[in-house]
């Protein structure tokens, strides 16, 4: 009950599809049970085609995505290029790891093409930073468990992004359904080379 | 047990706070008043720990005149008033001795015309909403908030609607809180319209 | 006399004067010039480059502008490596406003904080002072385009058209003449590059010598700036448009 990460609620989920990768998330804020706000969106952009959600508590969740707001500002400035899906990984582990013995209750989720290469690239964290590359899919969230399943049994690689988009979209919605503190609403970024993609998903509203 | 509720409506903001400042079992006054003017279109509302409510809304309230008189007269909106706000309250989470304060900002914007309310509690948790509440009266206001409310309302109705939730709560509520201070938030500032 | 007050910073001479302070000033008017130019669209800035080489290896990005964040950028005259140092602090300092108010600081706020940090240095003894002089072109939605100049005594104001560097009362006497307040930004542009003409010594104007600079508002987004460093093609159109080679060629005759 007073597990910081699981008081306001929420999910996030990244896949990977063929050149193209998607990243969603729901739209709760809660207080323990009761719910506060159905437009509360954990996924936020950092240049072109390079994505983060953050899941957990969502103080912290508001803080981070500010702090690194700040910290990609100065980056395009001082480098006068956009962050890489990479680079902004890196920067994400070591901001979390700075905090070690008073860590912020995440759960991030980094997503995106390399503005090159054109390569898909997704990862996630555990909130002290420890990066986990994957190939296919990422779950973040208090619908982590509902979340596995869904992927597990639904994805495939090499998806086109209309399937892909299919694919995470009934991952995200059938796992925030059996999550009392996830849901109400939610949202889906679909990126490939030439174009990002935003879609709101309308949901059960219970 | 202290209530504090917040509607917006079209042409602003309302807030509602109990007049009752509590103590263990004792009712100490009937005439507390739990907010405070942070600068002429902002209006703070507060419940938490005793203590640390007045000393945090003061200090906020001194730091949004001191930035008022560095700006020469150019008052912070309310979205960075909630913004500075939530800072403060997240930076306070992580020290020894966090402030135990939630509060609602009712404030409204002269650029745009638009009035807000922001609902912001201890741990930095910030969202702005057309009507919340903090404690046990978002439990017994919430679900009547939610059935009534409409976007189009004016400053009468939201009264109205308020009057309906302080009925309620009166009604439910273990103890008697006294009644509360009502104030508005609109383009011409801030008043205070308690029967 | 001048020997026994200058060697520190902190000390005033017996006629009230600061000599560090006033030698910065005098080396920044050595510098190239830099122009600014207020518009009803916006702002420009312009600087002559002084040094040139064909064996200068340039990674592309200007030497005396510089994006301070959404909504500013500036001008440099006096010692660039001084000046990175100032920058960098003050785009911290702009994004740390942004993320406590969530909101772009207001441009005045943002000069008087860089202007604290020079004046620091006049003050606080065993430093020189920073050898730069800023033009900051701003936006901000209280009083929309703004130009304002600062100096190391880490004084500043705001213009409507104004230069620093060498040359500066000639291209502010030039400018007073010429300027108009119902000025287009591309009116502004060619004002700016006619000024340059007149002041720089170097006799052929091009792209090798110039820098330029526009802040004007976004057409696809309300209340967001374009900030915008010109490629050297663009300058070099512009000085042709602007017909300034062929004044100079007439003056020549």
């Amino acid at each position: 009950m007073s597990d910081p990460s699981s008081i306001n609620g929420g999910t996030a989920v990244a896949m990977v599809g063929k050149d193209c990768i998607a990243i969603a998330s729901d739209l709760r804020l809660g207080n323990q049970s009761l719910g506060l706000a159905n437009n509360f969106e954990k996924v936020f952009q950092f240049g072109d085609k390079t994505f983060m959600a953050l899941t957990g508590l969502a103080s912290d969740v508001i803080t981070l995505k500010e702090t690194f707001r700040l910290k990609n500002n100065l980056y395009n400035l001082r480098e006068e290029r956009e962050i890489e899906p990479q680079t902004l990984a890196n920067l994400v582990s070591s901001t979390l790891y700075e905090k070690r013995f008073g860590p912020y209750f995440i759960g991030p989720i980094v997503a995106g093409l390399d503005s090159k290469t054109s390569k898909p690239f997704i990862c996630g964290f555990d909130l002290i930073g420890c990066i986990d590359f994957a190939k296919d899919f990422i779950v973040s969230g208090t619908a982590t468990d509902q979340l596995y399943g869904m992927c597990e049994s639904l994805y495939e690689p090499n998806l086109e992004p209309e399937d892909l988009f299919e694919t995470i979209s009934q991952a995200l919605l059938n796992a925030v359904d059996r999550d009392a503190l996830s849901g109400w609403g939610a949202v889906v970024y679909i990126v490939t080379k030439d174009k990002v993609v935003k879609r709101t998903l309308r949901t059960r509203q219970d | 047990m202290d209530i504090i509720l917040g509607i917006r409506v079209q042409e602003g903001t309302i807030i509602a706070a109990s007049k009752a400042a509590t103590r263990g079992i004792s009712i100490l006054k009937d005439t507390d008043d739990k907010t405070r003017i942070l600068n002429t279109h902002n209006l703070v509302a507060f419940t938490g720990e005793s203590g640390d409510t007045v000393h945090f809304t003061e200090y906020i309230q001194a730091n949004i005149q001191l930035h008022t008189m560095r700006e020469n007269d150019l008052e912070l909106s309310p979205s960075a008033v909630a913004s500075f706000v939530r800072n403060q309250l997240a930076t306070s989470l992580r020290s020894r001795k966090p402030y135990q304060v939630n509060v609602l900002l009712a404030g409204y914007d002269v650029k745009t015309n638009t009035p807000t309310l922001n609902w912001i509690d201890y741990l930095g948790t910030q969202t702005e909403l057309p009507y919340g509440a903090h404690g046990y009266a978002a439990f017994y206001c919430s679900s009547l908030l939610d059935r009534h409310y409409r976007t189009d309302m004016n400053i009468d109705e939201g009264l109205k609607l308020l009057d309906d939730c302080l009925e309620e709560l009166e009604r439910r509520m273990p103890i008697d809180f006294k009644g509360c201070y009502i104030k508005v938030v609109d383009k011409d500032g801030v008043r205070d319209i308690t029967k | 006399m001048s020997r026994r007050y200058d060697s520190r910073t902190t000390i005033f001479s017996p006629e009230g004067r600061l000599y560090q302070v006033e030698y910065a000033q005098e080396a920044i008017s050595q510098a190239g010039t830099a122009i600014g130019i207020l518009s009803t669209e916006g702002v420009v800035l312009a600087c002559e480059k002084k040094f040139t080489s064909k064996l200068l290896d340039n990674d592309g990005s200007a030497e005396k502008l510089y994006i301070l964040n959404d909504n500013m950028i500036c001008a440099v005259a006096g010692m660039t490596a001084d000046a990175g140092i100032l920058i960098n602090n003050v785009r911290v300092q702009a994004q740390q406003y942004l993320k406590t108010y969530n909101e772009q600081i207001p441009c005045e706020l943002l000069i008087k904080r860089i202007c604290d940090v020079k004046q620091g240095y006049t003050q606080h003894g065993g430093l020189r002072p920073f050898g730069v002089s800023f033009l900051y072109a701003g936006y901000d939605d209280r009083y929309e385009f703004q130009l304002f100049t600062s100096n190391p005594s880490g004084n500043y104001s705001g213009w409507k058209a104004t230069s620093i560097g060498a040359n500066n009362s000639a291209a502010q006497t030039l400018l007073k003449k010429d300027y108009k307040d119902d000025l287009s930004l591309k009116d502004a542009c060619n004002l700016a590059i006619k000024v340059l003409s007149k002041t720089m010594d170097a006799s052929s104007l091009n792209s090798d010598k110039l820098e330029f600079a526009t802040l004007s508002l976004s057409k696809l987004e309300k209340g967001k700036t374009v900030r915008k460093i010109w490629k050297d093609e663009e300058i070099d159109l512009l000085i042709k448009e602007s017909g300034v080679l062929d004044e100079k060629k007439d003056d020549d005759e």
